[in-house]
Order: C-alpha cells, then structure tokens, then sequence
C-alpha cells in the first residue's frame, strides 16, 4: 500500500449518537483510528466499547453521526456483508468459528475472492490463491499442525487465533478485536500479543478492545479510554494509568 | 470412520434396492425370496419418506432452518401427479373422475388445462413448489425471519392450505381429495407390475438424492450450509450475504419434496388434504430429529424406520401408534440430543456425511 | 200469571246490571243477519275481557257452545243444550228449552268469529301460559272478534313472559291498522322504539298498503332511525364477538407468550392444556352433581381454580420430565411439546373417549341482555370475556407486584445476570410453566359454555395462539393483548363474509406482512439476548 496512507485515517466516526430506546448509549462520540497503529480501546463495563464496533460493522444503526472508511467509504450505507467486503474484519467477543467445519475449511470460507457473486465464489473454490493464501495464514496464527481437525475441538485461545486468522484472509484494512485474550491462559496471551504486534502494517489500523490492562499495555500504541459512551482520554497507556479521571471512573468515583 | 462407512452402506443398499425390486417383484414374485406388489407398494411408499426427510434435512440438518410446513410441498408434488392421472384417465379414457360428478361439473375448470401431458406435469411438479418456497423463502431470509418463528410460520401455512383444499369449491376435490386413478405413463393402477415399477421409481429417485444431497453437502457449497447453520452472524461478517445459500437451499428443498409428494399419490392412490395438516408436517421433523438431523444417513434411517414401524403396528394395533411415537420422540429428543446418531459415535460434536 | 209475570219483569229489573248485560248479550248472538251474529261474538269477548273472570268464564262458555253448535235461539231467549236438559244462555241455569228453539246458523265467517273470540278469552279464563300462547298466536291470524280494548286488557292482567312478547307486537300491529291516522302513527313511533330487524319488516309491511301520506312520512322516517340502529347494533355485535374470542385466545396465547418469553420454550401442548381445564371443568360439573346438587349452577366457578391447578400440574410434569433437559434448545423443545400433545389428546381419547361432553348451562351463561337493533350482550360470551379479563389483571398484578413477578421479568430479560444476582432460574422457570399453562386452563373453562369440548378442542387454537405471540412481541403482555384483540377482530369480521378460511388466510397474511416489517413483533424484548 502507499507510503502516504500511514498517518491517514482508516476510521473515522464524528458525532456519533447511539440510543437504544430511552438508554443513550453513545451521546456524541468522535474517535479516529489511523493507519498503522495499534489503538486499544478500554473502559469498564457499559461504555460503550463493544457498541461502538457494532456501528462500525453495521450491526446497530446510529440516530446522528458519521462513520467513514478510508476517509471516503460511508459504513452506515452499507449492509453487514458489504462493510466486511470493504475490509473491515471483526473478531466477536465470543470465539465465533465454525465449529463442525475443520481449520482450513474455516479460513477458507473466510476469503472472498469473487466479492460480487456468491456462485461465481463457489464455482472459484479450487483457485491456487485460496489454499496459497490458506497456508501463508496458517503459519501466522502458527495452527499448521492442526489444519485438519474439526474446529470445535480446537483449546479456547487456539479457536480466537483462528478466527483472527479468518479475518486476516481478506488482508483487512480496519482489524477489530473484540476482547481477544479473554479466557486465555497467561502463555497464550503472551502468544497472542505476539501475534497481534506481528499483525501491525502500515496500511492496516488495529483497534483492540480490552480489559487486560497489561496486555494492552504491551500491544497498543495508543490508547482510548471510554466513559458512558464518551471518550476521557486519549493517548498513551501510561499516561491513561496515571490519569485522575481515568482513575475516578475505573475505582467507580464517578 | 463411522459416518462415511453408514453412508456408504446406505447408498449400497439403496441401489441394490432399486436393482432388485424388478427381478424379485416381477418374475420371481411367486417365489420364496420374492416380494408381493403389496411389499413391494410399502417399500416404495417408504422411499418417499425417506427422500422427503432427505429434503428436510438438507435446509434443517446443513442450513439449520426448521421447516413445519414440508408437508405443503410435498402435497403439492401429489396434488399435481393426481390431476394429471385424473385429466389423462378423462381425456384418454373417459373416465370421469369422482369430484366431477361430486361438483356437478360438466367439464373441469380452467386451472385444469393442459394437465392431461405428463412434461407439462412434470415442469409444473419442479416449478410450482420451487417458486413458493422461493417467494415464501425471500420474503422471509430478507427481514431476517429465523428459528421459531419461520418454523411457526411455516406451520401456519401448511394448516391455511389444508383449510383451503378441505373447501369443495376451490376444485381440487374437498374433503373427498382425489382417487380412482386410472393409469400413470401407461401403468395401470392396481396391476401388479405397476406397484413393483413405481417402488423402483422410488427407490431410485431416494439413491438418486442421496447421492446428489451426499455430494452437494460435502462440497464448498455445503459448508457453506453449515456455516449459516452454526453461526450465521459470523458467515454474514466474513462478506456473504446469506440469504442466497438459504434460499438456494430451501427452493431446492421445497422441490426434492414435491417430487416425493408426486412419487407418493400414486402409490397411494388417493390425496386428500389431510397431507397438508400440521401433526403431518410434524412427523417429517419427527424422522430426521430421531434420525440424525446433519446426517443424511440418519434422516433416512429416522423415515425408514418409525415409518416401517407405523405401518406395522397400525396392522393390527393402530390406536398403539400415537402412544408409541409420542414416547419414542419425548424420549429420544430428551436423551440423544442428535437422534441416533448419538448412539453411534457419541463424544463427536456433530457428525457430517463422509466424514 | 200476571203476577209472575210482573215478579219476573221486577226480578229481571231488581237483577244487577251485569244480569242484563249478559242477557241482551245472549240475545244479540240470536239476531238474524250473519253479520250482526259476528259482531255479537266480538262483544262477548270483549265484555268477557273487560268483565273480569266471571264474566270471562261465562261468555267463554257461550262461545265454546256457539262453535260446538249447541247454542239455541228461541223467542224468549237464548239457551245452551237441547230440551229439558238446557241451560239458560244467561244465566247458565237450568232452564228447559221451548220447542221453537232453533240451532243456531253456522257459516264460516261466524265459526272464525268464534274461533277468534274463543281465543281472546282463553287469555283471560286459562291459567296454563302454554294455552295462552298458543291463544295469541291464533289471534294473530283470527283477528275477527279482536278489538284494543281486549288486548290493552290482556296486556294489564298478564304476568307471563311468553306470552307478553306475543301480546305486545300484536297490539302494535292491530295498531298499525287503526282507522285514525294518528293512532296509526303513535303505532309506528311506538314499534319503532325497540328497533330490531323484526320490528322493521312489520312497519315496511304496513306501510304498504298504507293510504295516508304524512303516515307514510313517519313509517319511513321511523325505519330509518331503525336502520342506524341496527347497523349501530351490527357493528357492535361483531366487537363483540370478536372480544369474546379474543378474550380466549388471549387466555392461551398469554401463557404461550409467558412460557415462551421467559424460557424460549414454544409450547404446542398449549391447546391442550386448555383441552385439559376443560375436562377439568366436566369433572368438577360431575362431582357437584353428585356431592352438592344444589350448587349445581356453580360448577363454572368452582371449576376456576381447579381447572388451573390440573393444567398447571400438567405443566409442570412436563417441565420436570422433559423441558428441564432442553433449555437452549428451542427447536428440540418444539418436537418435544409436540409429542405431549399427542400424547394427551390420545389419553383423553382413550380414557373418556372422543363424544362432546354434555355441560350443563347455568342461569349466567344462559340468554342476554338485548342491548341495540339486533345486538344482544350473550352471557356466555361475557362469561368468558370476564374470565380472561379477570385473568389479565391477575397476571399484571403478579408481574408487577410480587417477587416471583419481578424474577420472572429478570429471568426473560438476562437470565445468567438473574443468576448471578441470585434468582434460582429454573425454580422461576417452573412456577412460570405452572402460571402459562394454568392460564391455558382457564381458556378452557371460559370455553366450555361457547364450544364444543373434546379431545382434538385445543389443536384449532395453537395456529391461532401462536400468531398472537409472533405478533404481539415476544415477552409483552400489551403485545399479546393487542395482537389477540386484532387477530380476534379480524377473524369475526371476515368469517361471516367470506368464511372462517379465507379469516385464516387474512389473519396469516397479515401477520408475514407484519413480520416483515418488523421481525420482533409490536413489541420488541426488552434487553440484549
């Protein structure tokens, strides 16, 4: 990808407003992810962090506010497939694979390369590239030795690296992670932040939403905190820690 | 591996079936080993049932939509074969059928033109029930009608047509339903050869769909099933639009069941529009949950054996069956989540043919 | 001779004033002309009618010897019986004929005559209400001997409901033929104050042959009130027919729409949990019978708690044996519902057989309250709109108000956060069971009244029921009392116009249009799931 497309916005939400009936959910939010980095997304429970990726993908519709792509492609406009098809790749908080279908059969399901025709897909599915592309992932998630085994039998952290892997098939350029280490033993979260770090390109932005405080320390470049769907902070973990207000409303002073 | 081998076996026994019924129903039919055309008339009436649990399971099993309604379908497959039989018997050999004479008609209303042609049949057979379940299919997979209430839906609508049909007024025999056929592609019903030729048929067009459904499931496209049926959200945010797959799914189910409806009227020799009430709709659900349902093999296995077990028991105990299948389904639904299947390889999640 | 004579002719003059009248009464019957002979017949009646009973008995018995023609007329005056064995026509004392008395000349216009005045007085002489009735429906067609004066009288001394409702409408129709214009007018205005369909064919019928003009005006000015009012009353009886079947199917889909929303559970035994009340319903009518004869007409309610408590216990059999192994299993729990239906439409078959049962029908299911035009209020549906309006309120008050209520809500709205915060799910579960199917089994008591009860009774409520639920929203009472209302309002409408399929197919269409629409019904659950 370009050189000028690091630093760029690849999301872009201004005066976001999310309602759900009476409960207001997000009031007026502007969050912007850029190219390149690794942006965690913290808060406690009920700020509105899994809402906010629910915009994003078109699973909740907002009442006011923009939501941008790349700077010119208008997510709200566009159905669940198709924000997925322009390169938006959501990891559930809940390890959402195929279970009764194997390793590969997952990943490769997860490539589109006929975006347009769901047939012409199905007619394509020997194409060299799917099962070239299936092996270059395979090794990044490092499940090699288990291609073949039905997916349901997979440890907890394997199923979420697998389903990470799914994403990276269409080379996404907005990668969300819901909650990616939760339930994970300590060696497979340190795997996963590997992983995640290794993911990093400067023409892909990484948004992680998290409540492992050290993990998101270890992999984000930068750093929202969310408070009843408003943002109280932004930039650097460290500075996020010492933060009074972050402090308030995490110890439930607010 | 267990699913592969009973797939295997199945599909083995179902073709030397549908091979055999000739020779053992036709000239060694006196014989020790041979099949009366009374045998031969209930095996073929059961290849029906178990090609209608194929089509069941194919959008229940692979595509996870639960239909309540297939009987519509199927009934629809029979209602077209016995107009055909009964304008072909009038028009060739004026015969005229009972619901004529019942009506008071002197010749038979409009919708019936045509119908004396068997392609002209038989495209309507393939044609008819696939755009209803198209339409039906559309409207619904676009609002994102799922789970209990497409199933309550298709439920409702299977009781609406059984209303409609038990009227005599919309033409298609009322309460009567349709009977005395006369003959069938030359067949003349009641002979012997004719019960023997049509349980092949059966037979054949079983094998037929197991083969085809064996391989269709197994293919790209039927993991595809799979993945709308075991998290549809996730397929839909991987880029697929899934109300294609559903609907390619469920039209084609919609059909494979009116063709097995078409299969089963003449077997038969009647149809009436208790085919389209609910509890019958229900029993289809009944073979492939007790079967297996993902399995073929299991929802074959499911018709084949509760509705062997049916015709034997309503022999000479009929006020037995309701008992015996409610206590069968309580207890199986209750203790083997996944039918029978459980009983074969159990500590396997989900079985999936031939593998 | 003289002197006996002068005794008599003072005798008959220090007789009383009745004496006379009967006398000359008598006589009138004998005078020449046929027409004369009538009108004699039609003043006996009415002085029979006006007279009070004696005198009723008395002229009755000269009209019954006039139509068995035992009536004599001699110079002298009139007797009953022949020869020695008369009797004097007034007086009814024996008194020897003379041999120049004559039977009395019949033809048919004096034995309608007779006929009619037989008839007027059977009102005033017979005490069995029958013989009245049967008496004004021969006035009705013999109206010979027929005067307003006689009917006003019949109408002040009449106690009996039958026969008023015969009386009055012909003292309306005599009415319509008065000579006066006027009175014909205060007849019109008077029939037309209970405005029925009945009513109104009898003014159009009048108004015929009616010559008078402005009587003309009032009779078409009368019909047309009459005609709003029985479209008013039209309308309102189809309300109310609906709201009687909505009120039903409310009762099952209420607790269809509690089972469901609370446990995900699509119960299709739900027909016959109302199935179950009402055979609960038939027991309790035999026990009473058998116990307590005297409160006979108090099964229904009796039978209230009862048939709850049966289909409850039901319920929660099923929930202990069968649902409790399929949480999170809808479509499992669809089969295995399934099966229990089946099964307890053939134990009842079995057991009690598939005959309707007899339900004895107590004074408040029995009749109505005629309300407008042709509308009436029937008891028995009202019977069943106050169960399941009863019933309504209940369930709101215990949702709200008590602690299982608010479980229930937490459970349907986030079970596992209920969990945490200490609500034993499955023990909500159960008692929600317990609740929905005992709704069920009122439905059935509420119907017992309206429908034919027998095993198979439930199975044409659960296509019906479960529209309601998919319509109203899973979870939301308000929903389902909406949707119940509307499914039930259009039914009603469209049933008596183009049948009770095509009311099916509406109400099925209706409900995939809205469905598309709006997926999760009227109203939508509360809560992410």
């Amino acid at each position: 990808m370009d050189a000028d497309i690091r630093g760029a916005h690849a999301i872009q939400v201004e005066g976001l407003r999310v309602t759900f009936g009476d409960f207001v959910a997000i009031p007026n939010l502007t969050f912007i992810a850029s190219y390149g980095e690794i942006h965690g997304v913290i808060g406690p429970n009920g700020a509105g962090k899994t809402t906010l990726l629910d915009v994003i993908t078109g699973k909740t519709r907002p009442k006011e506010g923009t939501v941008l792509l790349d700077g010119k492609i208008d997510l709200r406009r566009l159905s669940e497939p198709q924000i997925a098809l322009a390169g938006v790749g959501r990891k559930f908080q809940k390890p959402s694979v195929f279970e009764a279908l194997s390793v590969r059969e997952n990943l490769e399901l997860a490539l589109r390369l006929h975006t347009r025709s769901i047939l012409a897909e199905l007619r394509g599915w020997a194409d060299p590239r799917r099962a070239a592309r299936v092996a270059e992932v395979l090794d990044e998630i490092s499940l090699n030795d288990r291609a073949d085994v039905p997916a349901g039998i997979l440890a907890h952290g394997q199923k979420q690296w697998l389903e990470i892997g799914m994403l990276l098939m269409q080379r996404p350029k907005l990668l969300m992670l819901d909650e990616p280490v939760a339930g994970m033993t300590e060696a497979e979260t340190r795997h996963t932040a590997d992983l995640v770090r290794r993911l990093r390109a400067p023409d892909r932005a990484i948004l992680v939403i998290e409540h492992d405080m050290a993990f998101v320390e270890e992999i984000a470049t930068r750093v929202t905190v969310l408070h009843e769907g408003t943002p109280i902070f932004a930039g650097h973990m460290r500075d996020a820690r010492t933060d009074a207000r972050v402090r308030d409303v995490y110890l439930g002073r607010h | 591996m267990g699913g592969g081998m009973l797939f295997r076996t199945i599909a083995i026994s179902l073709a030397a079936l549908t091979l055999a019924l000739p020779i053992l129903g036709g000239p060694l039919a006196g014989s020790g080993i041979g099949i009366s055309p009374y045998l031969a008339n209930i095996i073929g009436q059961i290849a029906t049932f178990a090609l209608l649990a194929i089509a069941l399971d194919l959008i229940w099993g692979f595509a996870g939509v639960l239909s309540l309604g297939h009987g519509l379908f199927f009934a629809m497959g029979g209602y077209l074969i016995a107009m055909h039989m009964l304008k072909e018997g009038y028009v060739n050999a004026g015969v005229v059928p009972d619901l004529m004479t019942f009506m008071g008609w002197t010749e038979l209303p409009g919708h019936w033109a045509f119908f004396e042609s068997f392609p002209y049949t038989a495209a309507l057979i393939l044609i008819l029930p696939g755009m209803l379940a198209f339409a039906y299919g559309w409207m619904s997979f676009r609002s994102r009608v799922s789970g209990v209430y497409f199933a309550i839906i298709t439920q409702a609508l299977t009781y609406v047509a059984m209303l409609l049909m038990f009227r005599n007024d919309t033409g298609f025999g009322g309460n009567n339903g349709m009977t005395g056929f006369v003959s069938l592609l030359g067949l003349q019903m009641g002979a012997p050869q004719t019960a023997v030729l049509l349980a092949t048929a059966s037979t054949g067009a079983a094998l037929a769909a197991f083969l085809l459904c064996g391989q269709l499931v197994r293919s790209p496209f039927g993991r595809m099933l799979v993945a709308v049926r075991d998290d549809e959200a996730r397929l839909r945010f991987l880029g697929y639009d899934t109300v294609w797959p559903k609907l390619a799914a469920w039209t084609l189910s919609g059909v494979i069941a009116a063709i097995a409806g078409a299969l089963y009227v003449p077997q038969v020799g009647i149809i009436n529009p208790r085919l389209l009430s609910p509890e019958v709709s229900i029993e289809i659900a009944v073979w492939v949950a007790l079967g297996g349902r993902g399995t073929l093999s299991g929802a074959v296995i499911g018709a084949v054996v509760i509705s062997a077990l049916k015709f034997w028991l309503t022999g000479f105990a009929p006020d037995l069956w309701p008992f015996i299948l409610s206590i069968l389904v309580i207890v199986v639904v209750v203790g083997l989540p996944n039918g029978l299947s459980d009983l074969r390889l159990p500590g396997l999640r989900r079985m999936r043919d031939g593998r | 001779m003289l002197l006996i004579r002068l005794l008599t002719f003072l005798a008959c003059l220090g007789a009383s004033p009745a004496f006379a009248e009967r006398a000359a009464l008598s006589a009138a019957l004998c005078a020449p002309s046929v027409a004369a002979k009538a009108e004699a017949l039609r003043a006996l009646a009415e002085a029979g009618a006006l007279g009070g009973a004696a005198e009723a008995a008395w002229a009755q018995t000269l009209v019954v010897a006039v139509e068995a023609r035992s009536f004599r007329c001699a110079t002298g005056g009139a007797f009953i019986g022949e020869g020695d064995a008369a009797l004097d026509a007034a007086t009814l004392a024996p008194s020897p004929a003379p041999i120049d008395a004559a039977e009395m000349p019949i033809n048919n216009r004096i034995r309608a005559a007779a006929a009619s005045a037989a008839a007027a007085l059977t009102l005033f002489t017979d005490v069995d209400p029958a013989a009245r009735v049967e008496a004004t429906t021969t006035l009705e067609r013999r109206r010979e001997a027929l005067s307003l004066s006689i009917l006003d009288a019949a109408l002040a001394v009449e106690t009996d409901a039958s026969v008023l409702a015969l009386l009055k409408p012909l003292r309306a129709r005599m009415m319509l033929v008065d000579l006066a214009p006027e009175n014909r007018i205060r007849a019109i205005e008077a029939i037309a104050a209970d405005a029925t369909l009945r009513n109104r064919t009898m003014i159009s019928e009048a108004l015929a042959t009616e010559p008078d003009a402005t009587v003309q005006a009032a009779g078409a000015a009368a019909m047309e009130r009459i005609d709003r009012l029985i479209v008013i009353g039209k309308g309102l009886s189809t309300l109310y027919s609906g709201l009687s079947y909505a009120s039903v199917l409310l009762l099952a889909a209420l607790g269809l729409a509690i089972i469901f929303g609370l446990m995900g559970v699509i119960n299709l035994a739900q027909g016959e949990f109302i199935m179950i009340g009402a055979y609960a319903a038939w027991f309790v009518q035999n026990a009473v019978r058998a116990v307590m004869p005297g409160l006979i007409d108090w099964y229904l309610i009796i039978a209230l708690p009862m048939s709850f408590l049966a289909a409850a216990l039901v319920g929660v059999v099923m929930e202990a044996l069968v649902l409790r192994r399929l949480y999170d299993r809808p479509l499992m729990t669809l089969l295995a519902t399934w099966a229990v239906s089946l099964l307890l439409i053939n134990l009842v078959r079995v057991t009690i057989g598939t005959q309707n049962l007899e339900f004895h029908q107590p004074f408040y299911v029995v009749g109505g309250i005629h309300v407008v035009g042709d509308f009436i209020v029937t008891l028995n549906r009202l019977f069943a709109i106050a169960i399941a309006g009863l019933a309504f309120v209940g369930v709101v008050l215990v949702l709200r108000y008590t602690t299982f209520g608010l479980n229930m809500r937490a459970v349907a709205q986030n079970r596992a956060m209920a969990g945490a915060a200490g609500i034993d799910a499955r023990r909500t579960d159960r008692m929600a069971i317990a609740l929905g199917s005992g709704l069920a089994g009122l439905a059935g008591v509420a119907l017992a009244p309206l429908y034919n009860v027998n095993p198979n009774m439930g199975t044409g409520f659960i296509v019906d029921s479960f529209m309601v639920v998919v319509l109203g929203g899973v979870g939301s009472l308000l929903g389902a009392v909406i949707a119940s209302f509307g499914i039930g309002q259009i039914n009603v409408i469209i049933e008596p116009l183009y049948g009770a399929v095509a009311a099916k197919v509406v109400v099925l269409l209706l409900v995939i249009a809205f469905i598309q629409r709006r997926p999760e019904g009227l109203f939508a659950p509360k809560g992410r799931r």
